[in-house]
């Protein structure tokens, strides 16, 4: 009985295993259908869920990555040329300007008629049985006074406030919600026709928009190239608002754009497929410059086959779909990147040695069609001072100054990018990154050159000798705040606290959790800090006016978080703010670094670098060192991209074989002794 | 039997009521909404965009009970929120939390459940073998490797495999989930393997010390010197009579499925609701993590009950009084 039992248990084993290898061997690792495999879909990934895709509020790199895709605006950048060069997007030519008077120039835009927003529920709010309507002036006109509005909450309202009548608008609104309840609670729409347009932005028919913007503000025209201003429809807003099953409108994106989110499961996919409703699909004939390839580019195009004749000229988007996966971790993104299931990704420090050699593409990733791509970012990051502070700020005078001038010249800005950026960045002498008009190559900073004797002189200028303090005959005590409680972060600024002790100098690192420092910085309380600022648009006043005492964090709230305020600085601000780049322009910007060089209100370290890869079936690909998406200009080798995944992914079995015979070996000898004894 | 139940209820309540005191400690008096407002909403912010979030949130009213207004404060809206289960919205993103639960839970239940019956599957025929083999040298390398797999992180398991089983072996997706039951399968197989990897030491060496306890008795002796045949002896009378430490162990993790599972969501990029609370976590999201810790006690208390309750139904010896 039991020897029949054993033979009938061996084959059902055996059946068993082989079933279960019968599994592994049709098992694969691609984490999409094999049904895509042919189709036209890039594959991106994204860390944290977006908190909103509302236009007016989006403001971080990962939700532009879908609003710039889903919102057009009137105008856009050039895909390849450098510097940076506005085009028409939805205005049919770039804006005539015109000077009203002293204060106020007039910018007419002219939409190009028959535009139509994609297909959505929400436009048949008005009781008309339709799925899309005309995209009219009235719309952005909307959408600006949606960045007005307090309630609405636009992190950008500021910049704004530069077009006529938009503060007094806010206010108007405001005022009218606090004096009753019950107009609060109507349609946004309504209130803003209750409280009256803006007096600097008119509608003029249906494709016609007058913006009147203070003359000291020509940049205005790079915010009407950014998602803020994209036409929104009234109808969205309405509709979507988080009632009865629907979504809000924050998570409900419509707009007017080469693609339009299809899937928005934010926490895990969001999937977004090119709009038939978009301009360059319906009107392929206008040759607008914002639906065709490029035909002319930068040095350097040419040469990286970004101008071939296969595709300058090309209708747009060549990309039928773009599915973002969201990747908490770096490290299986990465690895699915190698694996050919991304098609770019940039570099994760854990495999930076693995990747990079010698500053180019090590020879392994070479090998497997993968490209390089460096960009300089308009960014800066900085170490700064509390000009408000007695013991580091202004108020010590030329005390002080020394003090800031000394500090400054002990930080290595190439030691600090190589130990915590993998040498990335350029090492930064102003707040002018490269690209930049303004930015002289040449330009080193006196005290951005490392010099510790000079250093310690300096200190002792500054009346604390060897960095004693003499009032307490201890070395000199100062505070680093910070709200970057992590590990590395505690390194990184170990880095400076070292650095500074070479002068003797105590500076204790106070590392809090965001709230605390956040109140810190509200009330003044804090000596030393780190930020960051990466541009809004491509212009030097974007960088110099964080040191505009106007913006000083003490007296506005502002960014400039070194309350640094200089009359002459800011003299040369509001110039420089209001001219073309011509010569003055150079000239000033120039001063303005000289003061800022002097005064030492920061300790510049570096314009971030941005290294991405890209496997070889993406094709044409440019970075853009902005926050704007562009992919409606990339096209894929899908063939190229299948054949390689299949290459690179064959399941390997023979461990398994390994593991199951070992697991014979040791154990079926034991059973048999086993069962042997028993008998 | 019901006078029991109704006082375990009454004790499971008052845990509850006891963690929601805690949660509103916690979570509105350490950090004022005030804060919690200007994390979600920005720095510069006006004051008055502030209080409107702050009325939305229902974050606008005094924190105790004050003279003639028992209602009109946060410690009551807290209790009566919880427990009439209007969870309110996010604090990071203003979505209906009780929306996130409910997308969260299906995922999560995907990854559990499978687990859940694997790990038990392959535990207990696996103690069973290496009670059965006692003494000898399958027993002894089968407590090895429990004792060298119980000592190693998860946090290893999964790096490990998906390294070696998605990056150099191709078997299985290294991370990522999809509804489309074509895939699912494909994505749940690494996750599932480390979670039965992770846990199957701790659970094979507990049963089979339960089980090799419950072999040493008189009555095992008995079959065994009645002739009974080894096999049946365990899967019949061992297994049989271990059942309620079993159960107390497999009883109390059932409600907890529901949980999901932090680590293994977060790393394989699971959208459950383990991978919510890590989020809620990371992102300051004091609404939701309150939310997600309430429904960990109610489960918790209703996993103890349960498991009391089945002590009854498997051994007619317990009586519940």
């Amino acid at each position: 009985m039991g020897n029949g039992h054993r033979r009938r248990s061996w084959p059902a084993l055996l059946f068993m295993a082989a079933l279960f290898m019968a599994a592994l061997c049709g098992c694969t690792n691609n984490p999409y259908s094999e049904a895509d495999d042919q189709r036209k879909i890039l594959y991106k990934s994204y860390r944290e869920a977006p908190r909103t895709l509302d236009p007016a509020v989006a403001y971080t790199t990962g939700a532009h990555a879908i609003t710039g895709e889903v919102y057009e605006t009137l105008l856009e950048y050039h895909y390849l040329k450098r510097p940076y060069v506005l085009i028409p997007g939805l205005a049919a030519a770039l804006p005539e300007a015109r000077e009203v008077d002293a204060d106020w120039t007039l910018y007419r835009f002219e939409l190009r008629k028959g535009l139509l927003y994609q297909d959505d529920p929400c436009f048949a709010l008005d009781g008309v049985s339709r799925e899309t309507r005309e995209v009219v002036t009235g719309d952005i006109a909307f959408q600006l006074m949606r960045l007005a509005d307090p309630g609405v909450n636009s992190p950008v309202a500021e910049p704004f406030g530069n077009i006529r009548g938009f503060s007094e608008f806010a206010e108007r609104l405001s005022e009218a919600r606090d004096a009753d309840a019950e107009f609060g609670a109507l349609p946004i729409r309504e209130q803003y026709a209750a409280v009256g347009p803006m007096q600097g932005v008119r509608v003029q028919g249906r494709y016609g928009l007058e913006v009147e913007v203070s003359n000291t503000y020509p940049q205005i025209l790079y915010w009407f190239a950014m998602p803020f201003t994209a036409p929104v429809p009234w109808e969205a807003v309405a509709y979507y608002d988080g009632e009865g099953g629907r979504p809000r409108f924050a998570d409900h994106p419509v707009g007017t754009g080469p693609y339009r989110v299809t899937e928005y499961e934010k926490h895990s996919r969001i999937i977004l497929e090119a709009n038939p409703n978009w301009y360059g699909v319906l009107h392929p004939e206008w040759r607008a410059p914002g639906a065709i390839y490029p035909e002319s580019g930068a040095p350097g195009d040419l040469e990286a086959g970004r101008l071939d004749e296969a595709v300058v000229g090309r209708a747009l988007p060549f990309i039928e779909r773009i599915e973002f996966r969201r990747e908490k971790e770096s490290i299986p993104y990465f690895n699915k990147f190698l694996q050919g299931y991304y098609d770019a990704a940039g570099i994760i420090k854990e495999s930076f040695d693995k990747v990079i050699h010698e500053g180019g593409l090590s020879e392994d990733m070479r090998a497997t069609g993968i490209s390089l791509e460096k960009s300089v970012e308009p960014s800066v990051f900085y170490v700064g001072f509390n000009m408000d502070d007695e013991v580091v700020g202004a108020a010590g005078g030329e005390s002080t100054r020394k003090l800031r001038q000394a500090m400054s010249l002990v930080i290595d800005t190439d030691e600090y990018s190589r130990l915590f950026s993998n040498g990335r960045g350029v090492p930064a002498q102003s707040p002018l990154p490269p690209g930049l008009f303004g930015y002289d190559p040449d330009y080193r900073n006196p005290f951005r050159q490392v010099d510790l004797e000079l250093a310690r002189e300096l200190v002792a200028e500054a009346g604390y000798p060897g960095g004693i303090d003499p009032a307490t005959g201890t070395p000199l005590r100062l505070t680093f705040d910070t709200s970057d409680t992590s590990a590395q972060g505690r390194l990184r600024f170990e880095f400076f606290t070292r650095a500074w002790r070479q002068l003797g100098i105590d500076v204790v690192i106070e590392a809090t959790n965001y709230n605390q420092f956040q109140e810190k910085v509200r009330n003044g309380a804090y000596q030393i800090f780190m930020w960051g600022w990466f541009a809004d648009y491509p212009d030097p006043e974007n960088f110099l006016f964080l040191l505009w005492s106007e913006m000083a964090r003490s007296k506005s709230g502002g960014p400039n978080t070194a309350n640094f305020s200089n009359p002459r600085y800011d003299e040369l601000y509001l110039s420089v703010k209001a001219r073309p780049n011509d010569s003055i322009r150079l000239a000033e910007i120039e001063e303005m670094r000289g003061i800022l060089e002097y005064e030492r209100p920061w300790i510049e370290l570096t314009h971030s670098e941005a290294y991405s890869l890209f496997h070889g079936w993406l094709a044409y690909v440019k970075p853009f060192g902005m926050s704007f998406p562009m992919t409606k200009y990339r096209d894929l080798d899908v063939e190229l991209r299948a054949r390689r995944r299949a290459e690179w992914n064959r399941p390997i079995l023979w461990p398994l074989y390994v593991i199951l015979a070992l697991g014979v070996v040791v154990v079926v000898p034991g059973i048999l002794t086993f069962m042997r004894e028993r008998q | 039997m019901l006078a029991y139940l109704i006082r375990r209820l009454v004790y499971g309540v008052g845990v509850v009521f006891g963690v929601l005191f805690f949660l509103f400690v916690l979570f509105f008096t350490v950090t004022s909404p005030d804060d919690v407002a200007r994390k979600a909403l920005g720095e510069r912010v006006p004051p008055a965009v502030i209080e409107q979030w702050k009325v939305n949130h229902g974050y606008d009213l005094p924190l105790f009970p004050g003279p003639g207004a028992w209602q009109e404060n946060m410690l009551f809206e807290h209790y009566r929120r919880m427990l009439t289960f209007d969870f309110g919205r996010s604090d990071a993103d203003d979505t209906p939390i009780i929306e996130r639960i409910r997308s969260g839970m299906v995922p999560s239940l995907t990854l559990t459940l499978p687990l859940f019956a694997l790990s038990l599957l392959t535990a207990i025929p696996l103690a069973l073998l290496v009670a059965f083999f006692r003494e000898t040298y399958i027993d002894r390398l089968g407590v090895v490797i429990s004792v060298l797999a119980m000592s190693v992180s998860i946090l290893l398991y999964i790096i490990g495999a998906q390294y070696l089983v998605g990056r150099l072996l191709h078997w299985f997706p290294i991370s990522g989930f999809d509804s489309d039951p074509q895939l699912i399968v494909r994505f749940l197989a690494l996750p599932l393997l480390v979670g039965v990897l992770a846990g199957i030491g701790g659970d094979v060496r507990f049963y089979r010390t339960v089980f090799l306890e419950e072999s040493n008795t008189d009555y095992v002796r008995t079959a065994r010197a009645k002739g009974c045949g080894e096999g049946r002896i365990m899967a019949r009378h061992v297994f049989r009579n271990s059942l309620i430490p079993l159960l107390t162990r497999v009883i109390l993790a059932i409600p907890f499925l529901f949980m999901g599972s932090l680590l293994l969501e977060s790393f394989f990029g699971i959208p459950g609701l383990g991978a919510i609370t890590v989020d809620a976590i990371q992102g300051n999201d004091f609404s939701v993590l309150r939310t997600m810790v309430y429904i960990g006690s109610l489960l918790f208390v209703f996993g103890q009950i349960l498991t009391d309750l089945s002590y009854g139904l498997v051994d007619p010896r317990v009586r519940l009084e």
